[in-house]
């Protein structure tokens, strides 16, 4: 028998609530319209009321382990129906950041991201002065003399720098988010029943794939649409970067690549892809406060992020086929900047949600697999 | 012994506003009833019992008709409004506008006319529930015992009800009139409105027959209701097997009212019983989100809760769809902390009650963030006019609030 | 009355349905001073024609036959004292329920008519009371309810008495700083009224406040209650014309909630010791005076449990978070988590209770607490409801939200008990005595709860309705108290939070003062307010039974040492139950008497058996069966035409020689109908139904000597709405007539 739960208010967590945009918690009179309306609940089980009462409580513990946390779409068809405005959307959201910052490694890291509202200058900054610096090092800060008419990047800032910067980031984010994934996972099957890892996946991934569950929520239709194509630019985006190196190395194709080359074309309209998910996000975050929750700090600072990458992508593509060179290097650099700073704060940033969603989905969807077999 | 205390003036003829005026008229002051309706009795008279007893109103009414009648003290003014007040000298002088007398006071309540009017009306003592003629008794218990007639619904050039009444009660070119009187104080007992089913299309409001507020049900249990005291779906005319009770339909939410309306779970719970006592296989189930009894009604909970086919669920419902000739509830219990996908032949909400703030601006009456009147020296609040609360409170308050006009009254003269 | 008048209305009807000029024959055979008929005789013209023949003396008394007597009752409304008036409803019980032109209906006119003029030829004019009146209010009680009671009245223009049983006035709330909001705001506390209020009073000179002092005695009545309080410097006597009891209420015991740990630690603590605490200024854990980071409070403690309170207190919920309001504005660091089963807010307290919940540090959760244990720091066990199963909580103070239990004394059972103690010591049999010592030890109990000390027959204090609290038993009538002139209010009258006590307070006061003016004036006060008229007693022929002052339900007749009713007209609530028990048929008003409703029984025809229509008397109640009759009739739904109506105050003014009357004279069967009866009873006065169904149980072994079979008299009780079953019970009584064939009595 499991042992009898003692609740132990926690001030601390709803002081970090309160700063993470969760403090309308206290409203919560446990009616339950939320978990009524919600149609990701489950039917055993469901939420947010459950977790409104956790959070109220601070019951950091139980949060971290209750996969109804990623379950959550964050549609806000519950907030827009609250009938004490607790906002259960926003609180659940509050409760994301604060469990990526908990298992975050290493924790100081997770902590930094967390307080974006004050450090974001340093997490976008340090990242870029990191390549101006290289740069310069490297006497790449210059334009060559020689540069053809139709010059490639690779012209400014050669691909080894590139790699030898990208390839330990991206290794160093894996790790991290690796060790919080395997927390996360051990939380999750901790006294459940058995889980079959692989059995989930396969599931988890088509559902993913399509944001078959997004599709169910009523307040934000917009935002399934919007989502969706960003997940879709950014696998587009993935996948050009990887046959890029295909390209140089293997293929030894000539830099730039024609516009109507293939993996140009994939590129490109990725990047359009990006261009309206992105679009499409930042205009429901700026629409019916309503319906599009809170905006906090943490939530800002990664669509930020997120809209200044794509940004600087597109523009460095248009400045080198239409601008100057001294200007498409400044761009070019902000860019590498920005995007060194998605890969090194993914782990602890809302971007991470895309680790533990797809964990909890791999864990649901494995659950109901191994109950099958 | 210096001259008589002017007259309290009294807004509103619900229970309140008759206890108020009563128990005044029979301290001894002079009082002003004015309703607007073309009887007294307001609210409670659409209700089929009383909570906790399960005793209809009517009774009360008997009793406090007949205090009227015996009491030379308060003249009852129906059909009539207060369209102007001003302060003068501690008192009030107050306009009150009576609506045209079609039907005058020599009217005998026969009957003649009724069955010679061409006009149907929807009847607004059934809310709507029923048709009846344009001329007829506004309802068995009616007092004054005097016929109404909605002029509105009368056909161009008809006169037959002028021509069938042999006691020339019947008017039809009564016009509006105004008079003005000098009051010492006003008891202000407003009463209230029920929360419109159509602003909660969420919960079925609006979006199918048999998604009914709980005024409703009053009427659809009650003898003089539209189906005789039958509880019968709408739609169809049929006894529903399932029936559901909504709670806070409304009330407690601030998308809607961000106050409890205090009667609505005892309502509910009143109403469960007419269901079983009718209908006893019905299998009804109350959805709530506390369960507020106060004081000695806590046994009507205890006894409904103990009824076979009965069900208390917490949870608030989140949806009601209708699904073919069923109406399909989700919500999660959270009792079994589980999602409930439950289905219902009549689904009642438990609408809130809104107060008639419209009724008391005339009176530049401060009311507070939800609509209802806060008292003032010489403007006496009573009743549903100034918190949401049940019959007993309201008499109970109308009764102090009688007092505080009568001073402050006194100090006019 | 002599020299009476008949007024026969032709409208609405009557004049089509029946033939008038049978009944003015009648009116003229029964020796009519007067007889006319009028096309509308509720039309100013028509009632002017009335009046003046009374004014001018024409006729000594009216008899109206048009409409039923609960309608046009403004038009026919003469001077009681001059003149007397009876109606017979032509219209509503005559030609709307029965077919027009039949030889029936019109048998069934003609009847009321010579019944009404029965009736009317026995009443008289009323002589209204005319005493020395006492204006003063006592107010027992010196809490929110009973000093918002004293304030009223004296606002009233009324001297008001206060006895306080405590050293100082203010009761259970004087304490506080802050209360829960009565009006807006209502996110915030706000500053406690009280001791402005004892400030006002005490400033008053019309106000006087007896502090540490109880009530000793009272006798007397309305108008004239002789008060002699116990106060620290001696006994003080006075009069007052009206009484608010106002005693409020005290915390359900703790220690009888064993499993919430109250005496097994010092840490467990009243909500009431915690109001004690904070009003000292100090929040501090009785163990070690620390001050206590975590309190749980625990909702319900003793309220709405059948082993204690079965009822909610009511009050609690808005207490609780009031204290947590308190406690968080000096010590914000401090968790609270309240432990409930349903938070209880009404009304805009809804936006305390939001407010409250806001607070950093304010918790909750729906649970069942199962035991509370340890010592210094507190465990608190429970089912938690709102994610299911068992929790703990941590907790360095506990308060229990206890219920609250009236400060009443319940008057009749103290009755019970007395009579009991005498019956066991001077009893006639043994077996008599043990059966009282059983009863007195089942009411030991209530020896010695008086508070009041009325010397009353019925009681020294007010009767209690359920769980000991002296409420009104009627949801439109909250002050329809059983001892006229004694008004309970707060805590001690139902249930009830701060806001509605005080409101309560106010009402009372209004309803003190009332019944003085109507003591006044000679008036009865509600629900026959208005009433001028009073019982005479013919002691004479009293053989001193006892059972008028045992029925009468309102403690209006105390008795002498030889058993002999002492009217006390002013306490009288004018229902005639007096007059129902009382065997020698010495007790009449005015307009309504055992003679008068014989004489209509007389005046009824009864057909001759070979004629084979039976002839049914029924006796209705005039509060809710005859207005169900009357709406019947304006339903056009008709009911049988050999019932004959005699409306009646209350069944429990049923004389048994009526039943006795109407037997012998051959009246195949009685019907009485009246309110319900039982724990949700109807009736005004309180047991009219129960009262006549006894009564009519004692006659029925007559009956059977006599050969009559039981079903000849029935009781039916019907409430106010329900106008479709008057019809069919009548119906179905006639059917069960007809089945018995006729009265054997015929003819003797």
């Amino acid at each position: 028998m499991a042992a009898i739960p003692t609740l132990l208010p926690s001030h601390e967590f709803r002081e970090a609530l309160r700063r993470r945009g969760g403090d309308t918690a206290s409203r919560c009179f446990q009616c339950a319209t939320c978990s009524g309306v919600c149609e990701l609940a489950p039917d055993e089980a469901p939420f947010p009321r459950r977790l409104m009462l956790l959070a109220q409580w601070g019951q950091a513990e139980r949060l971290a382990a209750d996969p109804a946390v990623w379950l959550c779409h964050q549609c806000n068809d519950c907030t827009v129906r609250c009938p004490r405005d607790a906002k259960p959307g926003d609180v659940v959201q509050a409760i994301r950041a604060l469990v990526i910052e908990k298992l975050a490694f290493p924790g100081f890291l997770g902590r930094l991201v967390g307080a974006a509202r004050a450090s974001w200058p340093l997490l976008v900054g340090l990242p870029i002065a990191f390549w101006v610096a290289l740069l310069a090092a490297t006497g790449h800060l210059a334009i060559p003399v020689a540069l053809p008419q139709h010059w490639a990047y690779e012209q400014l800032v050669p691909h080894v720098l590139i790699y030898s910067v990208f390839f330990p980031a991206a290794g160093w984010a894996l790790l991290a988010a690796w060790v919080s994934g395997r927390r996360f996972w051990g939380l999750l099957a901790a006294g459940g029943p058995p889980v079959s890892f692989f059995g989930g996946v396969v599931p988890a991934v088509s559902e993913i794939a399509t944001h078959k569950r997004f599709a169910s929520c009523d307040a934000a239709r917009p935002r399934r649409f919007g989502h969706l194509t960003l997940l879709w630019g950014f696998v587009g985006a993935a996948v050009t970067s990887g046959l890029l190196i295909v390209g140089i190395y293997v293929q030894h194709l000539a830099m730039p690549l024609a516009l109507t080359h293939p993996y140009k074309v994939l590129g490109n309209v990725s990047a359009v892809l990006l261009v309206i998910g992105a679009t499409v996000l930042v205009a429901n975050r700026l629409g019916d406060g309503r319906k599009a929750g809170a905006a906090t700090a943490f939530d800002n600072y990664f669509l930020t992020v997120v809209a200044l990458v794509i940004v600087t992508g597109v523009l460095s593509e248009v400045a080198r086929l239409a601008l100057t060179p001294e200007f498409a290097l400044a761009v070019y650099v902000v860019h590498l900047g920005l995007v060194l700073c998605l890969f090194l704060t993914f782990p602890y940033s809302k971007f991470a949600h895309m680790l533990y969603r797809s964990l909890t989905m791999v864990h649901q969807l494995g659950g109901a697999e191994a109950s099958r077999s | 012994m210096t001259a008589a205390p002017r007259p309290l003036l009294v807004v509103g003829g619900g229970i309140a506003g008759v206890t108020a005026a009563l128990e005044a008229a029979e301290a001894g002051r002079d009082v002003v009833l004015v309703e607007r309706d073309a009887c007294i009795g307001g609210r409670v008279l659409r209700n089929h019992h009383y909570f906790p007893k399960l005793c209809p109103p009517t009774c009360g009414m008997e009793i406090n008709t007949r205090r009227l009648e015996r009491n030379r003290r308060v003249r009852v003014l129906t059909g009539a409004r207060v369209t102007a007040c001003r302060e003068d000298g501690g008192g009030y002088e107050v306009t009150i506008t009576h609506a045209p007398a079609y039907v005058t006071e020599r009217c005998t309540a026969c009957g003649a006319c009724t069955p010679v009017c061409p006009a149907k009306v929807k009847d607004p003592f059934n809310l709507g529930m029923a048709e009846v003629p344009a001329i007829r008794l506004p309802h068995p218990h009616a007092w004054p015992k005097r016929f109404v007639l909605d002029r509105a619904a009368c056909p161009d050039g008809c006169h037959a009800c002028r021509d069938a009444c042999t006691y020339e009660a019947i008017d039809l070119a009564a016009v509006e009139r105004t008079e003005t009187l000098a009051v010492g104080a006003v008891v202000l007992a407003t009463g209230w409105d029920p929360y419109p089913l159509e602003r909660l299309p969420e919960l079925g409001g609006g979006r199918s027959p048999d998604v009914i507020s709980n005024v409703q049900m009053e009427r659809l249990a009650a003898p003089a209701g539209p189906t005789g005291g039958k509880i019968l779906r709408p739609s169809d005319a049929q006894p529903p097997r399932r029936v559901a009770f909504v709670q806070c339909a409304g009330s407690r939410d601030v998308n809607h009212l961000a106050y409890c309306s205090a009667v609505c779970c005892l309502a509910s719970l009143k109403q469960a019983i007419y269901v079983k006592e009718q209908l006893p296989d019905a299998e009804v189930t109350i959805y709530y989100i506390d369960r507020r009894a106060p004081g000695r009604n806590e046994e009507m909970l205890t006894r409904v809760a103990a009824m076979d086919g009965v069900r208390l669920v917490k949870g608030k419902v989140a949806k009601v769809e209708p699904n073919g000739a069923a109406l399909a509830l989700r919500l999660e219990d959270v009792d079994a902390g589980r999602i409930v996908r439950a289905e219902a032949d009549l689904v009642v909400l438990a609408t809130g009650m809104v107060p008639r703030s419209q009724d008391t601006s005339v009176f530049a009456t401060v009311i507070d963030e939800d609509g209802f009147a806060v008292e003032r020296p010489g403007l006496a609040v009573a009743g549903v006019a100034h918190r949401p609360e049940d019959v007993a409170a309201s008499v109970r308050d109308a009764t102090g609030a009688a007092a505080r006009a009568c001073i402050a009254a006194g100090r006019s003269a | 009355m002599e020299r009476l008048g008949v007024f026969l209305c032709s409208g609405c009807g009557i004049g089509e349905a029946l033939k008038l000029e049978g009944l003015t024959a009648i009116a003229e055979e029964l020796g009519a001073a007067a007889c006319r008929t009028h096309p509308c005789l509720c039309s100013p013209e028509g009632a002017a024609e009335v009046r003046a023949a009374l004014d001018d003396g024409t006729v000594g008394g009216a008899l109206v036959a048009a409409c039923s007597a609960r309608a046009k009752v403004e038009a026919f409304a003469f001077d009681p004292t001059r003149h007397a008036v009876e109606r017979v409803s032509l219209r509503e019980q005559v030609v709307w329920s029965h077919p027009a032109g039949d030889e029936d209906t019109q048998a069934l006119a003609e009847d009321l008519l010579r019944m009404g003029y029965a009736r009317l030829a026995k009443a008289g004019a009323a002589k209204p009371l005319a005493e020395a009146i006492e204006r003063t209010v006592l107010v027992v009680g010196g809490g929110l309810a009973g000093l918002t009671a004293a304030r009223t009245a004296a606002d009233l223009g009324h001297p008001v008495v206060v006895v306080e049983k405590a050293a100082a006035a203010g009761g259970s709330l004087a304490a506080l700083a802050e209360v829960v909001p009565a009006g807006p705001p209502y996110d915030t506390l706000h500053a406690n009224p009280l001791p402005g209020l004892i400030a006002e009073l005490t400033a008053n000179d019309g106000v006087r406040i007896f502090t540490g002092s109880t009530v000793a005695s009272i006798t007397g009545q309305p108008g004239q209650f002789h008060v002699t309080l116990a106060t620290p410097a001696g006994e003080v006597a006075l009069t007052a014309g009206a009484i608010v009891q106002a005693t409020g209420s005290r915390p359900y015991d703790a220690t009888r909630l064993g499993h919430l740990g109250y005496g097994a630690s010092p840490n467990v603590v009243t909500a009431a010791e915690l109001d004690a605490m904070l009003a000292a200024g100090g929040l501090k854990r009785p163990s070690d005076g620390a001050v206590p980071r975590r309190i749980v409070f625990i909702q319900c403690a003793g309220s709405r449990d059948p082993d204690h309170l079965p009822y909610c207190s009511a009050d609690c919920c808005s207490a609780t978070l009031r204290q947590i309001a308190t406690i968080h504005h000096s010590h914000p660091e401090v968790e609270t988590a309240v432990v409930y089963r349903d938070i209880r807010t009404p009304g805009q307290l809804e936006r305390f209770f939001l407010a409250v919940q806001q607070q950093p540090g304010s918790l909750f959760l729906r649970g069942e607490v199962a035991s509370v244990s340890g010592n210094g720091r507190l465990e608190v066990a429970l089912r938690d409801t709102a994610l299911g199963g068992d929790a703990a909580l941590e907790a360095d103070l506990v308060v229990l939200a206890l219920g609250l239990v009236p400060n009443s004394a319940d008057g009749e059972a103290i009755r019970i008990h007395s009579d009991a103690v005498r019956r066991a010591e001077k009893g006639e049999s043994e077996t008599q005595r043990e059966e009282a010592r059983k009863v007195a030890a089942q009411y030991a109990s209530h020896q010695g709860t008086e508070i009041l000390h009325l010397d009353y027959r019925q009681g020294p204090d007010l009767p209690a309705l359920r769980y000991g609290f002296p409420d009104s038993h009627f949801i439109c009538f909250p002050y329809e108290t059983r001892r006229t002139g004694i008004y309970a209010a707060g805590t001690v009258h139902a249930p009830m939070d701060a806001a509605a006590a005080a409101e309560d307070g106010a009402g009372a006061a209004m309803k003190a003062v009332q019944c003085i003016v109507a003591a006044e004036r000679g008036e009865a006060v509600h629900p026959r307010a208005g009433d001028i008229t009073v019982p005479d007693f013919f002691l004479q022929r009293c053989t001193q039974c006892k059972r008028c002052t045992e029925e009468c339900p309102f403690g209006t007749l105390n008795e002498d040492e030889k058993g002999t009713p002492q009217l006390n007209a002013l306490r009288c609530r004018r229902c005639g139950i007096c007059m129902g028990a009382c065997p020698e048929r010495i007790i009449s008003f005015p307009d309504y008497s055992v003679d008068a409703v014989a004489g209509m029984i007389k005046a009824m025809s009864v057909p001759e058996e070979v004629e084979e229509k039976p002839r049914i008397l029924a006796l209705m109640c005039e509060n809710d069966a005859l207005p169900a009759l009357d709406a019947a009739a304006t339903l056009r739904r008709g009911w049988n035409p050999w019932v004959r109506v005699i409306p009646i105050r209350c069944l429990g003014s049923t004389n048994i020689v009526w039943i006795a009357d109407s037997l012998s004279r051959g009246i195949d069967g009685v019907i009485l109908i009246g309110c319900k009866s039982g724990d949700d009873y109807q009736c005004h006065y309180v047991r009219g139904s129960q009262l006549a169904q006894t009564r009519l149980g004692n006659v029925q072994e007559t009956l059977q000597r006599l050969a009559l079979e039981p079903e000849r008299i029935r009781v039916v009780e019907l409430a106010h709405d329900e106008f479709a079953r008057v019809p069919e019970v009548l119906d179905e009584f006639a059917a069960t007539i007809e089945g018995l064939g006729p009265n054997p009595m015929k003819g003797f």
